[in-house]
């Protein structure tokens, strides 16, 4: 088998709460490893810590214990609120670039087929205060694809959008990344997003954050992701997943550990 | 299928008519920014029929002529420019270090913390208090007078600067250090752009502030310029001026108040919700 994409090990990750003068664990001996070219989405409630390992894996946090490799560079799209204000859809599509010290004429250039990719090109010169979310949330689609990593980190990018405008941009996800051979991290706490999009599914516990299963999913590719809610297994697999974090909120739930 | 047509389009031009009819008093809106004026007729009138103390509130029209004979002979163009060089002057070297040691002490936590302090106690001094040691030290000459009002409009584009920068949403800089910022154009891209508007409030504070020191500053250690106008006014008792002198200053500070704004419009296009 060729060497993984992403191989994670054992990793730990705790914060210390100094106005209660506790540890907090948010990341407990999470190991999982991605093959190139797989969409894995982690599955879990709000404050188990999949944005922690997200962070890990982007290099915007370093682990306490464990091991993280990350085979190339890797690309994110953050959660809303990640475009600059400042900077038009052309511009901050081309960021990267920009701070690579990539010219404007070839910035232009090379930003155009992913405008064109993500139906952003009548609106290059609007600013985000000027978008819908949707928009928004393309524009920063379109600036990690710009980056270009071989991975591609994506906190909850379509968390705060409405559910039709989350279908559509969930196909069109779909369909750039069967193109583009790129690994996918794709973090969400929505059972019906990590069915429609992921290979696999990696379900994690309230906190501290642990791998509570590894779910593989049975759909093929290319999906349609709404006849995909017709198929008999959708429902089976979706039932399966809540099971899982069901139990875990039963265990968990006591009071003393209710996130603050 | 029944067609609801013919009534519902009237209902439509119906409400429509009554929603435009809503908008509220125009005529009221087009008065109110004349209002003013109001208060220099009651003046006038008050003034010449001797309810105020002419000596000291001579009528409007009275101030209007001395205006024009001073804008005539150039006496009034003359202290205004020389008012604005100062004021010009002091603002770029005193918004310059002020902007960049803004962003270095909002990007940078071991600066702020160590260095902050002394920012902190030097900030509550009267600026118009150091004058006389700032005659001592550089003279007279227009030095001084640059220096007092740079270091006055320092510290509001110091503090605003930084502020700005402390204010700035964290993921803005990670998304600058995922896409692989250097911390030289982390600073340019994502800090300065994202302090901007709150600058611009610090530049338009520093622009009032500016021409309240300046008036200050002429009033006792200059020969020229606005301030020097209104006081000198006051020694041989031209009170109309004084007016003169007080209306130019208020003008001046309002028209570069106005320049701010416009090119805060222009450098903060996103800010234009």
């Amino acid at each position: 088998m060729a060497e993984p994409a992403i191989d994670v090990r054992g990793v730990w990750k705790g914060f210390h709460d100094a106005r209660r003068d506790q540890t907090v664990i948010a990341i407990e001996n999470f190991s999982f490893s991605a093959a190139p070219g797989e969409f894995i989405c982690v599955l879990g409630p709000s404050g188990c810590g999949k944005s922690t390992l997200l962070r890990i894996l982007a290099d915007l946090d370093t682990q306490d214990l464990g091991e993280v490799r990350v085979n190339g560079h890797a690309s994110v799209v953050f959660q809303e609120h990640g475009v600059f204000p400042w900077l038009s859809v052309e511009d901050n599509v081309g960021y990267p670039l920009k701070v690579r010290g990539v010219g404007r004429a070839e910035r232009r250039r090379r930003v155009a087929p992913l405008l064109d990719l993500i139906g952003l090109t009548d609106f290059k010169g609007a600013y985000p205060h000027q978008l819908s979310g949707g928009m928004r949330q393309r524009t920063s689609v379109a600036r990690a694809l710009a980056d270009d990593g071989e991975v591609l980190l994506m906190d909850e990018p379509f968390g705060a959008l409405d559910e039709q405008t989350r279908l559509v941009l969930q196909q069109e996800l779909l369909r750039i990344w069967q193109d583009s051979g790129k690994t996918v991290v794709f973090i969400t706490h929505s059972v019906d997003e990590a069915l429609t999009l992921a290979d696999r599914v990696l379900v994690m516990s309230a906190r501290p954050g642990r791998l509570l299963a590894d779910v593989a999913v049975p759909f093929g590719r290319p999906r349609d992701i709404l006849e995909l809610r017709r198929d008999p297994r959708y429902g089976e697999v979706t039932y399966e997943l809540w099971r899982l974090l069901r139990a875990d909120a039963a265990t968990s739930a006591s009071p003393e550990e209710v996130a603050p | 299928m029944t067609t609801t047509d013919g009534p519902k389009s009237s209902a439509r031009e119906d409400l429509e008519r009554r929603l435009r009819g809503r908008r509220p008093g125009s005529a009221l809106k087009f008065i109110g920014p004349f209002s003013p004026l109001l208060l220099l007729v009651v003046w006038e009138a008050a003034s010449r029929g001797g309810l105020l103390d002419a000596r000291f509130f001579p009528p409007p029209t009275s101030i209007a002529g001395t205006f024009w004979e001073l804008l005539t002979t150039g006496t009034l163009l003359e202290h205004s420019l020389i008012t604005l060089t100062r004021v010009g002057i002091g603002i770029v070297l005193g918004g310059v270090p002020g902007l960049v040691l803004g962003i270095a002490f909002g990007a940078v936590q071991w600066l702020r913390v160590l260095a902050g302090p002394i920012f902190a106690s030097l900030l509550p001094i009267p600026k118009i208090a150091i004058l006389p040691l700032l005659l001592l030290i550089f003279g007279v000459e227009e030095t001084s007078k640059y220096v007092i009002v740079a270091i006055g409009v320092f510290f509001y584009i110091f503090y605003n600067t930084m502020g700005g920068v402390l204010q700035t949403p964290p993921i803005y800089f990670d998304v600058a250090r995922t896409s692989g910022a250097s911390r030289w154009r982390t600073w340019s891209t994502v800090a300065l752009p994202a302090a901007l508007p709150s600058i611009f409030t610090g530049l338009k504070l520093a622009v009032g502030g500016a021409f309240v020191v300046i008036a200050a500053s002429e009033f006792l250690g200059s020969r020229t310029g606005v301030g020097y106008m209104i006081w000198s006014a006051w020694q041989t008792l031209a009170v109309s001026k004084m007016f003169v002198g007080i209306v130019t200053i208020s003008l001046l500070g309002y028209l570069a108040g106005l320049l701010v704004a416009l090119v805060e419009r222009r450098l903060v296009p996103w800010s234009r919700q």
